[in-house]
């Protein structure tokens, strides 16, 4: 990561893989894409990070994995969200939720 | 994720991450870049994929199995490169786990292995003690009467049963088929808590005399011989010439050991199973007997709850009871013991069996210690690499971790040799079961012995690997790296270690050898002992008279007589002669002979062995004659008898026994014998004791169906084997002859356990002796390389060659002579145990000790030798230039 780019809360990137494939079916790159966009740049996930992090979810049971076709007709593994893993993301997401609360509430404490 | 699916999953990773590598390229395409600039920016978005797949591993959990496997590839290319090493430690290995195996389960199976009944830890064994006799018999069978009264009073036992076991013709007169027959009363269906598989058990109406004409066939009998006859109940058998009705089939688990009354005691070792169960009934003056007939083998289930101490007290008191109200002629003192019926079996089987497990695991221990030493040295050669390893980051415990691989995997391959090993020596250890227990089939190597190779193996690799691990984590790299390698000597705890190591092989080698030698010793006394008799061109047959046509002692000695008669008028023969107990197979019957005018109780009498025998028996085995006669065919029919010398200072101190009467039981209604001759004390029951007192009575008097015949012959007598069994068809066909044999391989069998104990010590105690010497080599020749500076300078400045001789001798040999004098301490500690298996000779022999020692101090001089010489060679010159 360089130096710009902003550290991932511990777990963040967890919810931002599941958060991306909530809308559609995504390859490895894509995610890395797609976290790109709904964060404005500010996340930038790199395989190094991306990668580990989609099969220890696979093994978790979050997320379920197929050979497709990418938009150019390339071969490629995409990931699709489990039942499992869509439960995952409303615990996270209220989470994350009541965490950004507290944070914001104990910055603008006086 | 399954492990086992690694390699799938990893391909399928790899073209995930290729394909995503592509995409990316595509995208970099599209800002318009040449192909090469496009490759390098890709990879440069993406990384390092091969780290990015060591960390998708570690997300898969693989990454332990994964270090297991590179640990195992890795150690096994080390070993590779030391094929010298890796083959004697591994081969070291093998012998020690795989002899340990094999005699663990050799002792598996004889005392911990669980009968094959229904909570068998429950069934005891009974026996009676009679106070009066206990020299000659400590423990009795059971009588019937005393019997009934257990079964009526007790409150500790579920269930008892009465049973005897005998040989019997089955089927048709001419060629009838040996099969051995336990006679038992109906208890024993509830005692082993067994039922029969086809048909029933036997009735109460059944056990009573007249009506005993019932039998059980047991699975292999039904199958073998009646073709698994699915209608064979209430079909007709012929046992022993009389028609038994078959009501029942036992089921194909049903085994029964084989069992020891005072009829089969040593006679013969039944080497068939038991093919029947005929119901024991006994006859009303049997069962109003109330001193006679202690004949059965008594089993007993015991109730839940009651412990054998407790149940046995309950029977001492109830032969209390019988006791007390004995008829004053018959006044005895009884109690009772009581055995877990499997401790029974094993018997005296037990010392020798914990003494060779004790000895295979001395080796086990001598040849792990070996490998320690020989893991040691290496260790101290790695340590640069550890040191390296350790300067770039390797955390202690991968130091640890690769100092203990190399020695996991020489424990994985040896111990699987080992079980290779046990597997084809556990078959041939069959003949060395005890009898009693061989009846559970063939022995092989089974999970209770792997699991213990396993456990061998790993203890191995612990303890093997556990000192050069210790070394190893403690390394401090700076140090190491900083010394000149050539400086580095080794530590002086590694080498107290070392040292250590090698007394500990001397010790156990020593041991061994010292018991070895003990064994031996007493195994050369033994049979080089004055027996009394001699077994020169001698052959001893076993006959078994079937009870129809010879069901009287008339018509049996008839039989005999006839027999004699042919096979000594046989070219060859000296002299044939019968006996009712072969030499060394057991002791006959015993019984009291009671001096005329003498009127004490029964029990008061002295007891003695008696043997019937006809009148060449004494010349046929060279017994010689003190004074008097031998009887002869002449007397026939009168009661006449021989006695041997302890017996006559005995009965008769101080006066001629010749023309003395004694009588067997009442004197009113039993002819007296008269004492007509003396013959010399031998060795007839056990080559380790002097015979008892024995009474030889003519075989007119008493003729028994099994009984043995002695033939003494001018030739080789191995070509007379076929000569005497056609003389014995020439007067009837039917008649069994199971062996045939040579007297002096009888006597060799006697001991042959003996024999077998002290060839596996033997075999344990060389190969503990080589390891050692093997060990001292390596030490030496290890620490004269490592000191090889140092001497070369002891040179330079004067010292004489044979002192740098010495001095590598003394560094050698201190450890083995501490290990020397251990080693005699632990035999001599162990001496109780040892010393019961000895036969005239005592476990403290110091020359045997001195010889031990010396044998010892031989290997490891002769180890030392080659060190010694090489640094006594050193060239000073070069050894200083090499700084």
């Amino acid at each position: 990561m360089n130096s710009k780019q902003v550290n991932l809360l511990q777990g963040t990137l967890d919810l931002l893989i599941l958060k991306s494939l909530g809308a559609a079916e995504l390859h490895g790159l894509g995610i890395s894409r797609r976290i790109e966009q709904m964060t404005q740049g500010t996340f930038l996930v790199k395989p190094g990070s991306l990668f580990p992090a989609l099969h220890r979810m696979e093994e978790a049971g979050w997320l379920s994995s197929f050979w497709g076709e990418s938009e150019n007709r390339r071969r490629a593994k995409y990931y699709r969200l489990t039942k499992a893993g869509k439960g995952q993301l409303v615990v996270e997401t209220q989470e994350w939720k009541k965490i950004s609360l507290a944070m914001n509430s104990a910055l603008e404490a006086t | 994720m399954r492990w086992w699916q690694t390699r799938k999953r990893d391909a399928d990773l790899e073209r995930e991450l290729r394909s995503d590598l592509e995409l990316e390229e595509e995208e970099q395409r599209d800002n318009g870049l040449s192909p090469d600039e496009v490759r390098r920016a890709a990879y440069r978005a993406f990384g390092n994929t091969t780290l990015i797949r060591e960390h998708v591993h570690e997300a898969w959990g693989w990454a332990p199995i994964e270090r297991l496997l590179q640990d195992a590839r890795y150690a096994l290319r080390q070993l590779w490169r030391s094929p010298g090493f890796s083959i004697v430690a591994m081969m070291t290995l093998a012998v020690g786990i795989g002899a340990t195996t094999a005699i663990f389960t050799l002792v598996y199976d004889v005392m911990l292995r669980p009968l094959p009944f229904a909570q068998p830890d429950r069934i005891v064994t009974i026996e009676e003690k009679v106070a009066e006799w206990s020299n000659l018999y400590p423990t009795l069978p059971v009588s019937a009467n005393h019997f009934t009264f257990w079964q009526q009073h007790n409150k500790s036992f579920d269930s008892m049963a009465l049973m005897q076991q005998f040989s019997v013709p089955l089927g048709a007169p001419g060629h009838p088929l040996q099969v051995e027959a336990l006679s038992a009363t109906p208890g024993i269906f509830s005692v082993l808590q067994v039922q029969p598989a086809l048909g029933r058990t036997f009735t109460v109406d059944e056990a009573q005399r007249g009506h005993e004409h019932v039998a059980i066939l047991t699975y292999d009998l039904w199958r073998e011989q009646f073709g698994g006859d699915p209608g064979i109940l209430g079909k007709t058998i012929s046992l022993d010439g009389f028609p038994y009705s078959v009501i029942g089939v036992m089921p194909q688990s049903f085994h029964m050991p084989s069992i020891q009354t005072m009829d089969t005691l040593g006679t013969t070792n039944h080497p068939l199973p038991i093919g029947v169960l005929v119901p024991l009934t006994f006859s009303k003056e049997r069962l109003a007997e109330e001193m006679g007939d202690l004949n059965y083998f008594g089993l007993a289930r015991l109730k839940t709850g009651i412990s054998v101490a407790v149940a046995n007290e309950e029977l001492n008191a109830l032969q209390h009871t019988i006791s007390a109200n004995l008829p004053a002629d018959e006044k005895a003192t009884l109690s009772a013991a009581i055995t877990p019926f499997q401790e029974k079996l094993v018997g005296s089987n037990r010392k020798p069996l914990m003494v060779l497990l004790a000895a295979v695991m001395g080796l086990l221990l001598v040849g792990c210690v070996n490998v320690t030493n020989l893991l040691l040295s290496r260790a101290v050669s790695q340590k640069r690499q550890m040191a390296v390893a350790a300067a770039l980051g390797a955390s202690r415990a991968e130091l640890v971790r690769m100092a203990i691989r190399e020695t996991a995997v020489l424990a994985v391959l040896g111990g699987g040799l080992g079980v290779l090993l046990a597997a084809c020596i556990v078959p041939s250890m069959q003949r060395y079961l005890p009898p009693a227990l061989d009846f559970r089939g063939a022995l092989h190597l089974d999970w209770a012995g792997v699991g213990c190779a396993f456990l061998l193996a790993t203890l191995a690799t612990l303890a093997a690997g556990a000192a050069p691990a210790s070394m190893v984590s403690r390394t401090a790299p700076q140090e190491v790296l900083h010394n000149d390698s050539r400086l580095a000597s080794e530590s002086p705890r590694s080498r107290r270690a070392r040292r250590a190591l090698v007394a500990i092989e001397a010790a156990v080698s020593v041991a061994l050898v010292l018991m070895t030698g003990l064994l031996t010793a007493s195994l050369v006394k033994l049979m080089a002992v004055d027996r009394g008799f001699t077994t020169e061109r001698t052959i001893a047959a076993t006959v078994e008279l079937p009870s129809e046509g010879y069901h009287d002692r008339q018509h049996r000695a008839e039989f005999y007589r006839d027999v004699l008669q042919r096979l000594n008028r046989l070219p060859g023969v000296e002299h044939a002669a019968f006996t009712s107990v072969l030499p060394l197979t057991g002791g006959g019957w015993g019984d009291m002979a009671r001096i005329s005018g003498d009127s004490r109780p029964v029990t008061q009498l002295p007891l003695e062995n008696f043997r019937s025998v006809s009148p060449q028996y004494f010349s046929a085995i060279n017994l010689p004659l003190i004074a008097g006669r031998f009887f002869s065919e002449s007397d026939w029919g009168k009661n006449l008898a021989l006695v041997s010398q302890k017996t006559a200072s005995s009965l008769w101190p101080g006066k001629d026994p010749i023309g003395q009467q004694f009588s067997r039981g009442d004197p009113a209604t039993e002819k007296p014998f008269t004492v007509v001759g003396v013959v010399s004390d031998a060795r007839t029951v056990s080559l380790a004791k002097p015979d008892p007192m024995l009474i030889y009575v003519p075989y007119w008097y008493r003729v028994e169906p099994m009984a043995g015949l002695v033939i003494r012959t001018r030739q080789d007598p191995s070509e007379m084997a076929d000569m005497v069994r056609q003389t014995i068809w020439s007067v009837d066909r039917g008649v069994p002859v199971p062996t045939v044999r040579t007297l002096s391989g009888m006597v060799a069998d006697s001991v042959a356990n003996q024999r077998f104990e002290k060839d596996l010590l033997l075999f344990f105690a060389v190969s503990a002796l080589l390891l050692a010497g093997l060990g001292v080599y390596g030490v030496l020749t290890y620490s004269v390389a490592q000191r090889y500076r140092e001497i070369g300078l002891r040179l330079a400045l004067g010292a004489q060659r044979p002192s740098v001789y010495w001095l590598v001798l003394r560094d050698g040999l201190l450890p083995v002579a501490i290990g020397a004098v251990a080693g005699v301490a632990l035999a001599f500690g162990s001496a109780r145990v040892v010393g019961s298996l000895l036969f005239q000779i005592s476990p403290y022999d110091p020359v045997l000790s001195i010889g031990a020692v010396g044998v010892l101090l031989a290997v490891c001089i002769s180890a030392c030798l080659l060190p010694a010489w090489r640094a006594a060679a050193v060239d000073p010159m070069r050894a200083l230039r090499t700084e």
